[in-house]
C-alpha cells in the first residue's frame, strides 16, 4: 500500500483522491487484476475525469504497442531446421512438422 | 520479419494406429503404439509454442544464436519427459518453465532474487513519465509512432527480472499466475518486476522520441 505521506504529496499536486486511486492502479485494472468493486470504482471515475481518460489511453496504447511484438519475432528457419534435425536423432516422429514450410 | 507459419497437428485417427512406420534414410523403424501416441501430444500440444518459446528464449539471452541453443534443448527436454507433462494443462506454460530452467542452467548461476519494494510506486512514477512526456507533447507517441523497433530495442536494455516479466505477461500475454509460476516466483514479485519494467521502458521511449525529432501534437 502507498503510505499516507506519499498519497498527501500527489494529493497536494492536485490530484483528487480518485485520480490517485487510477494513477496507482490503473496497470492492475488494465490487467484484471483487481475486484468488481474496484474496477466499478475505477471505471467511473475514469469515465468523469479527463485527465484520468487521457491517462488509461496512454497506458492502453501502450500495452497494444507491447502485445503486437508477438508479430513481430517468430522462430527462424534455420532454428527450425536444427530442432527437426535434433528431434529426428531423439526418434521423434513428427521432426518434420518443426521444419519450415517452403 | 517472417510470418508465423502454424504448425498443423496430425489427424485425430493417426494416435489409435497400432505402429508406425517412419522412413529413416532408407531404413524402416517400427514405432510402438504408444510411441505414436506421444509424438501425436507432442505435435499437437507441444510445437504449435515454438514461436512463442523462441520470443521468450530471445528475451532472456538476447542474442539470437544462444537462443537457437536454449529453443532446442527446451524441446529436447520436453519430449524426452513428455511422460511428466499432464494432458489438458498448460503445455505453453510448462515449456516457458523449461525454457527458463534451461537458460538459467546455461548460464550457471541461481535464478535472480531481486526484492523490490511495492510496485505501486512504479505505477505512480509512470505517471511521473507520462506527466513529462504531455508536458513535452508526446503524450499519443504510441499512436503516432511505430514503436516496434524501438520497443525492441527497448526490451533488449531492459535487465533481467522486469524483461521476462514483461515478455511473458505484456507479449505473451500470460496471467500473472502463470508468469509467476513460469518465474518460479510470488504473483506479487511478478507485479512488481512487471510494473518497474514497464516504466523503465517508458521512460526509454520518451527518450527515443526525443533522440528522434519527435514533434509533440503541440508543436508548431
Amino acid at each position: 500500500m502507498m503510505s499516507a505521506p506519499a498519497r498527501s504529496r500527489l494529493e497536494a499536486l492536485g490530484l483528487s483522491a480518485s485520480c490517485v486511486e487510477v494513477l496507482t492502479h490503473l496497470w492492475d485494472y488494465l490487467d484484471e487484476q483487481v475486484t468488481p468493486t474496484s474496477a466499478a470504482r475505477l471505471e467511473a471515475h475514469i469515465a468523469s475525469c479527463a485527465q484520468c481518460r487521457q491517462y488509461e489511453d496512454y497506458q492502453e496504447c501502450f500495452l497494444r504497442a507491447m502485445a503486437g511484438l508477438k508479430q513481430e519475432l517468430t522462430a527462424p528457419a534455420s532454428l527450425r531446421e536444427r530442432l527437426a534435425d535434433r528431434l529426428k536423432g531423439q526418434g521423434c516422429g513428427c521432426w518434420d512438422k518443426v521444419r519450415p514450410r517452403p | 520479419m517472417t510470418t508465423a507459419t502454424p504448425v498443423m497437428p496430425l489427424s485425430p485417427g493417426r494416435a489409435a494406429e497400432e505402429t508406425d512406420v517412419t522412413a529413416d534414410a532408407g531404413q524402416e523403424v517400427a514405432r510402438s503404439a504408444s510411441d505414436v501416441g506421444r509424438d501425436a501430444a507432442f505435435e499437437r500440444d507441444a510445437l504449435p509454442w515454438l514461436d512463442d518459446v523462441y520470443r521468450f528464449a530471445l528475451s532472456l539471452t538476447r542474442e539470437e544464436s544462444d537462443a537457437d541453443d536454449v529453443v532446442q534443448e527446451t524441446f529436447l527436454r520436453a519430449y524426452r519427459s513428455w511422460h511428466t507433462f499432464i494432458p489438458g494443462t498448460d503445455c505453453r506454460r510448462w515449456l516457458f518453465t523449461i525454457c527458463r530452467n534451461v537458460f538459467l542452467r546455461s548460464r550457471e548461476r541461481q535464478r535472480p532474487t531481486v526484492d523490490l519494494e511495492d510496485g505501486e510506486q512504479d505505477a505512480v512514477a509512470a505517471g511521473s513519465v507520462y506527466a513529462a512526456a504531455r508536458e513535452k507533447g508526446y503524450d499519443d507517441i504510441y499512436a503516432r509512432l511505430d514503436l516496434a523497433p524501438a520497443l525492441r530495442d527497448a526490451l533488449d536494455d531492459l535487465a533481467e527480472p522486469f524483461r521476462s516479466a514483461v515478455i511473458l505477461v505484456d507479449v505473451e500475454d500470460l496471467s500473472y499466475e502463470s508468469a509467476a509460476d513460469v518465474m518460479g516466483v510470488p504473483i506479487g514479485t511478478v507485479r512488481s518486476r512487471l510494473f518497474r519494467g514497464r516504466r523503465l521502458l517508458q521512460e526509454k521511449l520518451v527518450t527515443v522520441a526525443e533522440d528522434l525529432g519527435f514533434q509533440g501534437a503541440g508543436t508548431p
